[in-house]
Formats: C-alpha cells, structure tokens, sequence
C-alpha cells in the first residue's frame, strides 16, 4: 500500500513537473514565407496542442545541413523539411530514422507518394510563367512555344539545376509526360534532354539559383519567360506583378518532413509529424502559399475554398498534362544528370 | 665584471623575449585553432569516399574534369580582370589623393572608404538594382536616347567584374596611397628643377617608389577575389562558375565533401603559387632597384 502510494505520489510530482520541462523539439524549416506558413499553419498549433516548446531553425540547404550534423554527430534538429529528392538521397545516404508509421498515419499519404522516411505533406509544380506586359493575350502556352523563340521572342530565366529541367526539356520536344523517366533513362534520352537546353541556351537570361531569386526576375520584367515554382509565381501575381502562369505541363514534386538520425527527441518528433500533418492543417496552409496537400483528405470537406483549388498543382483540373517527379530516378541517376547539365552550361 | 655584466644582459634579452613570445601565445593559439585545424581537416577529408575509406579517387575525379579547369580559368579570368582595372583605376586616384591638400585628401578618403563599411551583401544587391534591364543606369541610357535597347550590365561576367572591383577598389586604394604619400616631395621637385615633364616625374620617380605599395595592393586583391562567391553568384546570373561556386555546387547539389575539399585545395595551392610569385617580383624589382643605385 505504502509502494502504491509513494509511486502516486510520485506521479503527481512528475506531472507537476512537466509544465516546467515540456518537451521540446527542434525543427529545420527553409525560412522565409515559405517557412513562416510551414509555422503558422502547422507546427504552431500542434505544438500547442501537444504542449510542445518548439525551436525553429532555418536553413536554405537543408540536405547540406543535415549531412554536416549527422556525419559530425551534433544532431540538433529534431525534423527537418527537404524536398522528397533531398529526401530520397538523404534515406540513401543513411541520413534519416524510418518513420514511426505507428505514431503517424500511413493512410494520410497516396501509395505513389509514400516513404519510409521523409513524409511527403505537400506539392507544388514547377511552371511556366510569364511578363503579361511582353505577351498580353497570347503567352506560349506548352514548353514547345517556351522553347520557339521565333514566334516568342523574349529573356528567359531558367533554374542553374537539372532538375525538373531535363524533363521540361523532353516536354518540350513532344514526349509524352507518362514516358519522360523511361525516356531519361537511356544514355540517349538524358543527352537529347542536355541538348535541348543547350539550344535555349542563348536566349536564356539568367540560370536562377534560388526560388526567391526567380521571383524577383518575373517581378522586375528582368526575364520574359520564367521557369518558377507555382507558389512564387502565384505570389508575383497576387501582389500585382504583371506575371501569370499555367500548371499545363508543370512538373510536380513534394516537399517532406524527416527526422535526423540521432535525433535527440525522435519519438517527440513523430508526433509533432503526425499532429502538423492533419488534413486541417495542411489545408490550412494553402491560406499561406499555393502549395496543396498530399493527404487526399485535405481536398476533402470544403477545407479548401473552391478558388483557390485552381491554383493548386496537384488540384483535379489540373492534372493530366503534368510530370510527377520521381525522386527515386534522381537518387539513382541524379549525379549523372547534374554533371551533364554543368558541362553544358561550362560550353 | 664586464663579461659578468654580458651576461646578464644577454640572459634579460632572453627572458624579454620569451615573454613577448608568450605573449603572443593566445593569438598562436587561435590562429592554429581557426586556420590550421580546418586545413588539416579539409585535407584529411579530401582523401576520403563518402563511406569514410582512404582513396585518391576524388583527386582523379576532380583534375580529370573539363568542370574543374573551365572554373580554374573563370576564377583567374575574373580575379586578373579585377586586379588589372584595380590597378588601373586605383593608381591614378591614389596619386590624386596624396597630392591633394591633407583636408582634402582627408575627405576624400572618407567617401573610399564608406563602401568597405556597407555589407557586401546589400552593396551586390544595390548593383542589381543599378545594372538590370529597367534599373537607373539602363533607364537613363534609353531615356536619353544614347541606346535603343537596354544593356546587358548584369546576370554575366560584366556586371560579376563591376560587383568585384568595387568591392576591391578601396583595399587596393590603401597600401598604394599609404606608399605614395610616403615619397618625399623634395624628389618629385627635384626632378621637376632637373627638367622633367610630369609624365617623366611620375614614371621615373612616383611608380618605382610606390611599387611594393602597388605590390601589396595587388596581392590583397588577388587574394580576396580567388575565393570570391557572392558576387559571382548574385551577380552572375548562373554563366559565371568560378572554383567558389563549384565547391558550392559539389557540396549542396552532390554532398559530395571529398571531391569540395580536392577543390578547396585547389584553391589553396593557387593563392599559395600566387603569393609566391608576386613576391618574387616583388624581390626581383627591388633587386633591380638596388643594383642601379649602385651603378
């Protein structure tokens, strides 16, 4: 009796305790807009509810970031936020702890986008965009009048990477987007790609570096035509930039959560994952920038206002004319790929 | 007594330096910790794969690239055409500077050196708003009617060079106006009662006594711009890659540490050569120097 009472007693300190030591929890988000909704529309809230004190760091490179802290052994982030192609590679390269699917849902991701350890949350679609003041009424509709600069004459500004370039570039010479990866997966395929863009090359303005930094160049009318990531483009438009855009042809990749390996809170983590990533929430976080869920319950229920589906990537009526992008292919063959882009850039 | 005495002295001039020996401790210490360490790191790393096994694969990787030697010639392109228009501009404005009257110079100065007190950061992005297609210098030029179509000044190798020199131009400014403001004015009269024309006064006697000024000008230039990144990056549009920008790219793009840090090395070895070399001049016109006097 005496041991039951002292373990009670026990108890009610330790609960009495934990306001003081809540938990906390580290997350590595990109910054910026982008990383303020991440915040607002999901994680503050959760750790709320949870009771969670969660610390925010910022990173521009999270995958750089997290293979200094994993490989030097001074984890601090508890999750971090990376493309699902810096996801897939980080898995690769034994970066991240496999997802509790005990604590997190497996049912909230669609089989095509699952993963044992970056947990895909939203979408977005690399686009065309446009300087309505150049074009008007008659912007180029598919990457095949992107690339004709005889019937649209005009900058163009491109991203200084492969991806999502090299499968623009096959778009744009007539493959069909369900055969874009079997078609890049021949030696020939990647090559007919490179010199794709390698014919663009002279009207292309400026090779971007950063989302930001593509956003500015279709604000300023530095570049005519702009390869950008919907939510940027959506942004210029949305603050008055003479700028439009179009999802056909876009080329459509998620964003996801993952947790280090030798987190120091890991099981703290999954369930801030879990508790961010509620259909409500990430709907939620469309309020913020024009990036959709994953989750097919977040389309559900009216979370989302009828309007702003329409500028949402993965939103029905705009699919069909889209590439999803496959982040296993580029861990595979991502390497090739870049270096080949590089050295066409270097001639 | 006196061999006594000898000693004693020599034993306090010993003990006087150890102790400013030891205290100049802390800043071995720290120059160890903060240079050398990391150093010692980025080479150890650069003979390791990415599963940690010794290999020499990254070097073969590295130098057997066409990548490697395009951003070896652009990171020289840009640092000489640097160095070159630093010069340039640099040595006249200096000469101006010293011969002005010492308020004048005074105030002068302060508008030079104004720009080394502005991030680099803000300054590069202040020449994006000066250099792009509708900025204030494509804006006059159409407005006026000097071009028809706005200039191409930015996102390519102009606007990179323009970012970096005038970033360079004040620290390149400093050691050059420091030695000419050091010639005695006595000898530039001198030449003038002796009959020589202003051009003659500046080759003959302002140049060869400020050249190591000039010379220490140029290899902080050189050494600032070899390993020059945001400018290039912000600046450059993308087509300017110097050595910078692909250790960045073979860091964020591949993870790959190894084949950065053969980069890194690279890098290293080549302000190393230069150095070495600038010095050599250096010694070799100061030789020169010498011998004439004596003739």
């Amino acid at each position: 009796m005496s041991l039951l009472l002292r373990i009670s007693l026990a108890a009610i300190a330790v609960s009495a305790a934990l306001p003081v030591y809540a938990q906390t929890v580290t997350i590595t988000t990109a910054g910026g807009d982008y990383g303020n909704a991440i915040k607002e529309a999901m994680w503050a809230p959760a750790a709320k509810e949870l009771g969670f004190d969660v610390r925010e760091e910022t990173q521009s490179d999270g995958l750089a970031a997290l293979k200094m802290q994993v490989t030097s052994g001074a984890v601090t982030t508890d999750i971090i936020h990376l493309g699902s192609p810096e996801g897939a590679q980080a898995a690769a390269q034994s970066l991240l702890e496999p997802l509790d699917y005990k604590i997190i849902d497996p049912n909230s991701v669609p089989a095509g986008a699952k993963s044992d350890y970056c947990y895909p949350f939203d979408s977005y679609g690399t686009v065309m965009s446009w300087n309505t003041k150049t074009y008007g009424e008659n912007p180029p509709k598919t990457w095949a009048e992107f690339w004709d600069v005889a019937k649209f004459p005009g900058r163009r500004a491109l991203r200084a990477n492969a991806q999502d370039s090299i499968e623009i570039a096959l778009l744009s010479d007539g493959v069909a987007p369900a055969d874009v990866y079997s078609v890049l997966s021949t030696p020939e395929g990647l090559e007919r790609a490179i010199k794709r863009l390698e014919a663009l090359k002279p009207n292309v303005a400026v090779w971007w570096t950063s989302g930001a930094q593509s956003a500015q160049l279709l604000k300023d009318g530095e570049a005519d035509l702009v390869v950008t990531w919907n939510g940027r483009a959506q942004t210029v438009k949305a603050d008055g930039g003479a700028a439009d855009y179009t999802f056909k042809g876009s080329v459509i990749g998620t964003d996801c959560l993952a947790v280090p390996k030798g987190a120091p809170n890991k099981e703290a983590a999954m369930k801030l994952i879990a508790a961010m990533t509620q259909p409500a929430r990430v709907a939620k976080l469309t309020d913020f920038i024009a990036y959709g869920p994953v989750n097919p319950a977040g389309y559900e229920g009216g979370l989302i206002p009828e309007d702003r589906l329409k500028t949402l990537a993965t939103a029905p009526e705009n699919a069909g004319t889209s590439v999803f992008s496959n982040a296993d292919w580029w861990v595979k063959n991502g390497e090739a790929a870049q270096k080949a882009f590089d050295e066409m850039m270097a001639r | 007594m006196t061999v006594l005495a000898d000693t004693a002295l020599a034993a306090d001039a010993r003990r006087e330096r150890r102790f400013f020996l030891s205290l100049s401790l802390p800043a071995l210490f720290i120059v160890g910790l903060a240079a050398i360490l990391p150093i010692v790191w980025i080479i150890r790393q650069s003979f390791l794969t990415t599963g940690g096994e010794y290999t020499v694969g990254n070097y073969e990787k590295v130098l057997s690239s066409g990548l490697t030697w395009s951003a070896l010639v652009t990171t020289l392109e840009l640092s000489l055409g640097t160095l070159a228009i630093c010069i340039l501009l640099g040595t006249p404005l200096a000469l101006a500077l010293a011969s002005a009257r010492p308020r004048v110079a005074n105030l002068l100065m302060a508008f030079v050196m104004l720009p080394l007190w502005t991030s680099i950061l803000v300054r590069t992005y202040g020449w994006l708003v000066l250099l792009r297609r509708d900025g204030l210098i494509n804006a006059a030029l159409t407005g006026s009617g000097l071009t028809a179509e706005p200039l191409p000044l930015v996102y390519n190798f102009t606007g990179t060079l323009i970012g970096m020199v005038h970033y360079m131009l004040p620290l390149f400014l400093l050691p050059v106006y420091a030695a000419m403001r050091d010639i005695d004015a006595n000898l530039i009269r001198a030449s003038a009662s002796m009959g020589a024309t202003l051009g003659q006064a500046i080759r003959t006697v302002i140049l060869p006594l400020s050249a190591g000024g000039i010379f220490s000008g140029s290899i902080i230039v050189f050494i600032y711009t070899i390993g020059f990144f945001i400018t290039p990056a912000v600046l450059g549009g993308g087509k300017v890659n110097p050595l910078s920008i692909r250790i960045e790219r073979t860091l964020s793009t591949f993870q790959d540490w190894g084949s950065a840090s053969v980069l890194g090395i690279l890098l290293l070895i080549l302000m190393a050569l230069m150095g070495v070399m600038f010095l050599a001049a250096r010694r070799l016109i100061a030789g020169r120097k010498v011998g004439t006097a004596h003739a």
